[in-house]
């Protein structure tokens, strides 16, 4: 079976939605058994404390890009039919200043808060109280950032195209750069905060 | 007792398992803001519908009738509140608490909370996505963008970290 198995139409709609929740219980039960329903584990990776967010972010990425480009050398994907995210460089690199405050002072992330919510994390629950008022705010003010939030719009802009190289040399890259992120920065907490914190 | 957490290398790969799963059966990436978002313009839409129907970026969202809810995210998201709740049963983390770091009262860190929730909740949509749809599923796809607002996810945290480690340490 190919995939996407709904975009060739193997799956309806339908049983397509079935999935979505069946992939969204998996996500959010690796997110509660990572720890990901504590605010002071996550924001603890800015204080190098606890570097487990970042290690996971690396892991999970690497672990999605192998596969699929694996999954597509085996032709048991067709990425043709993938949609694929734009860039748009600078709205996403603001955008991620003042996520990154957000999330170190609330100590959460969208997909956190919500696993952290049902488990009865209080701060979570007002952390997405929080959350729903500052993407109105984004929607109902649009005309203000409309125009910024549109601008320097680079299409669908991959590391292998900035750097010019075939994408099975970009994964290997981006492989390196998560491993050794993640063991730099494990040094790094041992070395501020001990081994056994 | 609580449960041992998973070995985070373990936790990642499962994750990312699951962004593969979305796009083998889907075509299309995992993310938790965009059913966030919706819910929110719901409830706007029921409470005040002249100031959603005005809206240039939520008047779309229920353009013809359509309703934001029946969603990708929204099924993915629901699934994530069973999962986590089955998690949080299994390993004997359920309860209602604020977690804090010593030095600040439980009404302070829910200020915190709820601030970052508005920057996190604005800087999400300025992105178009978060942390899983925008940083995990773009950086596995070896987004440019993706990869740079992760990165500039950690320089804003590093950055304001100092000043608020009341809250947490």
């Amino acid at each position: 079976m190919i995939g996407p198995l709904v975009k060739n139409g193997i799956i309806s709609d339908g049983v397509n939605t079935l999935f979505a929740v069946l992939i969204g219980m998996l996500f959010g039960y690796a997110l509660q058994r990572s720890g990901f329903t504590n605010s002071k584990k996550i924001a603890g990776a800015f204080y190098m404390k606890d570097v487990d967010v970042p290690v996971v972010m690396f892991t999970a990425i690497t672990t999605a890009s192998i596969g699929l480009w694996g999954l597509s050398l085996l032709g048991l994907i067709d990425l043709g039919k993938f949609y694929f995210l734009p860039s748009y460089l600078l709205p996403m690199v603001v955008g991620g200043l003042i996520f990154g405050v957000g999330m170190a002072m609330g100590g959460f992330c969208p997909g956190t808060s919500i696993a952290a919510m049902v488990t009865g994390k209080i701060d979570a629950m007002v952390f997405v109280g929080g959350f729903l008022l500052g993407s109105l705010l984004f929607g109902d003010l649009y005309p203000l950032w409309n125009k910024f939030y549109n601008s320097d719009a680079n299409g669908v802009w991959r590391i292998d195209q900035l750097l010019n190289v075939n994408v099975g040399l970009a994964i290997l890259l981006v492989t390196l750069l998560a491993v050794f992120g993640s063991l730099g920065m494990r040094k790094l907490q041992y070395k501020f905060w001990g081994k056994n914190d | 007792m609580k449960k041992k957490l998973w070995d985070p290398v373990f936790g990642g790969i499962v994750i990312g398992i699951s962004i593969i799963l979305t796009f083998y059966i889907a075509g299309r990436g995992l993310g938790a803001s965009g059913a966030l978002t919706a819910f929110a313009a719901t409830i706007q839409n029921i409470v005040s519908p002249s100031v959603t129907q005005s809206s240039q970026y939520f008047s779309k969202y229920f353009a013809n009738g359509a309703n934001p809810l029946d969603d990708y995210l929204v099924y993915l998201v629901i699934g994530v509140m069973i999962g986590s709740f089955i998690a949080g049963m299994v390993s004997k983390d359920m309860k209602l608490e604020v977690l804090k770091g010593p030095n600040i009262s439980s009404k302070g860190r829910l200020w915190y909370a709820l601030a970052g929730g508005i920057l996190v909740g604005y800087a999400a949509r300025m992105a178009r996505g978060c942390t899983s749809g925008q940083a995990l599923v773009g950086g596995a796809e070896l987004s440019v963008g993706a990869w740079a607002f992760m990165f500039s996810i950690f320089a804003g945290g590093f950055a304001v970290a100092y000043f608020i480690r009341r809250q947490w340490i």
